[in-house]
């Protein structure tokens, strides 16, 4: 479960970038974040993984307080977040093999069982036969659908991603969010900010949209 | 917190602190092979850098070995007014050799003061016409060791010589003393002075190399903090690359240091008329050696260390 109170946080003291955010995320649930860019859905996203301290209010994941994390507990809440961006962060020097082991090797996953995990989830996103290929010889879904299961190679309790499908033409858009749905299904709690209300159109999905800060409204993106 | 659930893994293959070091250490392997070009500027720019602080060590070496050698001049005299027994020579020998500094001691007789002056003025014999062993003094010639060879010290050594009963006069050269150690203290301050500015230049040359390098991958730090790395996890494989780098660049450096002085003992007679074989050029003590190698190695752990610092905030 995901809870945040009376969240405010500002990057400058003139201008809140989120303004009394009071939301309630359940445990399994797909949940989209909408709004103009500078709206705050980053922001938003960041309160979560702990990427950022909110300046006032709290937030909680599974009722602990984020602000009250010490540094040494800020890696293990990250351990059970998977984080994806619109521009991938893909290491270009290293394989997709490589990249995607990054969050075992974390975990200290030995050699071996690192291969077949990554190789086991490579193959369920259709990138069997990119394991040895460098980020740069992909096309951008590809890329993306790396840095996807490089996020949920540990399957992790909350997925949060922020403008994943900005990038990419409709159709890999629709196997970006099918991965997304698929993730939800296993149990994942999903976090998806996008500026683009289109692809949250008939996802019977709950959508929170954010204007200057603030939460606008809640729908339950039915069209 | 209340522990965030960890989540479910295997059995790891490489527990404990030596499984872990073993991981970091291949970790930074991989990373040097994966980031040939940015390690090769790293480990040329430390090569450079302490090629050139190696190389005013050496010279800086020599000129002092050199210069200390002019030191060897420094004898002092002390003269009897009545030529010791035999047995007393022996005494007196001792209660100088007791004196702290005190190298070596020789006796000369009166006779072979005369013996001396003749053979110095041979061909003007008509000069020492008249002059006879009684004339000159017994003596006893000591040289100081190279640790008490400073105008003080010397000065300090006189006055305990006087006090020996049977000493009537000391003679040392007080003011070619004076003018030597002056000339040491300003080489000295003058090298002092050059190396410090050479050590600063090396580690603002180093420390700014190794910061670009980790600035270059920047994305690489911020990636690992956000799937959960602890700040060890993101750091050690820098550092183990700092060190790798830092004693490449040392050995790199020194090697090259080393072809540099055999090219120079081989072929410098070409050019300066003067074999410097024979002028006693010496290459660089074990030690120095040494310390080149763990000033590399410090310079790559302690450049990584601050520049990571700076863009880790895990």
């Amino acid at each position: 479960m995901i809870q945040l109170h009376n969240v405010g946080m500002s990057y400058q003291a003139e201008t809140p970038a989120l303004s009394d955010i009071n939301l309630k995320i359940p445990k399994g649930d797909f949940v989209f974040l909408t709004g103009q860019s500078g709206a705050g859905k980053s922001t938003l996203l960041k309160l979560l993984y702990a990427g950022l301290t909110p300046t006032s209010g709290q937030v909680l994941i599974d009722g602990v307080n984020l602000s009250r994390l010490s540094r040494a507990q800020i890696p293990l809440l990250r351990r059970s977040i998977g984080v994806v961006f619109q521009d991938y962060k893909l290491l270009p020097n290293r394989t997709v093999l490589e990249n995607v082991a990054i969050t075992l090797e974390v975990l200290g996953w030995g050699k071996r069982d690192i291969g077949k995990k990554v190789y086991h989830i490579l193959k369920s996103m259709g990138l069997e036969d990119k394991v040895n290929s460098t980020p740069l010889r992909l096309s951008g879904g590809e890329q993306q659908r790396v840095a996807l299961a490089r996020a949920l190679v540990n399957d992790p309790k909350i997925l949060v991603a922020d403008e994943p499908t900005g990038n990419l033409d409709e159709e890999n858009k629709e196997q970006i969010l099918a991965i997304f749905k698929e993730a939800n299904i296993r149990g994942t709690t999903v976090v998806v900010a996008t500026h683009d209300r289109r692809v949250t159109v008939n996802s019977h999905r709950r959508v929170i949209h954010l204007e200057k800060g603030r939460i606008l409204e809640a729908s339950d993106g039915q069209s | 917190m209340a522990k965030a659930k960890a989540a479910v893994r295997p059995k790891l293959a490489q527990e404990g602190f030596w499984g872990r070091f073993g991981y970091f250490f291949s970790r930074a392997l991989a990373n040097l092979r994966q980031n040939v070009f940015v390690s090769v500027v790293t480990v040329g720019t430390i090569s450079l850098a302490l090629l050139i602080a190696a190389l005013f060590l050496l010279v800086y070496v020599n000129l002092e070995g050199m210069a200390s050698s002019w030191s060897d001049k420094v004898q002092i005299t002390a003269y009897f007014d009545r030529e010791p027994t035999p047995l007393a020579v022996a005494a007196l020998k001792g209660r100088v050799k007791a004196i702290p500094g005190t190298a070596k001691v020789v006796f000369v007789t009166k006779q072979e003061a005369e013996t001396r002056l003749r053979s110095r003025l041979k061909g003007q014999e008509s000069l020492l016409e008249g002059i006879t062993s009684e004339v000159l003094p017994a003596s006893l010639e000591i040289r100081l060791d190279r640790g008490h060879r400073e105008a003080a010290q010397v000065t300090r050594y006189v006055a305990s010589l006087k006090q020996i009963a049977g000493i009537t006069e000391v003679q040392y050269g007080e003011e070619w003393v004076q003018r030597f150690n002056t000339f040491m203290n300003f080489f000295r301050l003058v090298g002092a002075l050059l190396g410090g500015f050479l050590t600063i230049a090396v580690l603002f040359i180093v420390s700014n190399t190794i910061k670009l390098t980790i600035y270059a991958r920047k994305d690489e730090l911020e990636l690992l903090g956000l799937v959960g790395a602890t700040r060890l996890f993101i750091k050690a494989p820098f550092l183990i690359e700092g060190v790798l780098q830092g004693a490449a660049g040392a050995v790199i450096s020194l090697a090259a240091l080393g072809a540099c002085y055999f090219a120079f003992l081989h072929n410098a007679g070409n050019f300066l008329g003067v074999n410097p074989a024979g002028a006693g050029l010496t290459f660089l003590p074990a030690g120095h050696l040494a310390g080149i190698l763990c000033g590399g190695i410090l310079l790559g752990f302690i450049g990584s260390l601050t520049s990571l610092r700076r863009f880790i905030n895990v």
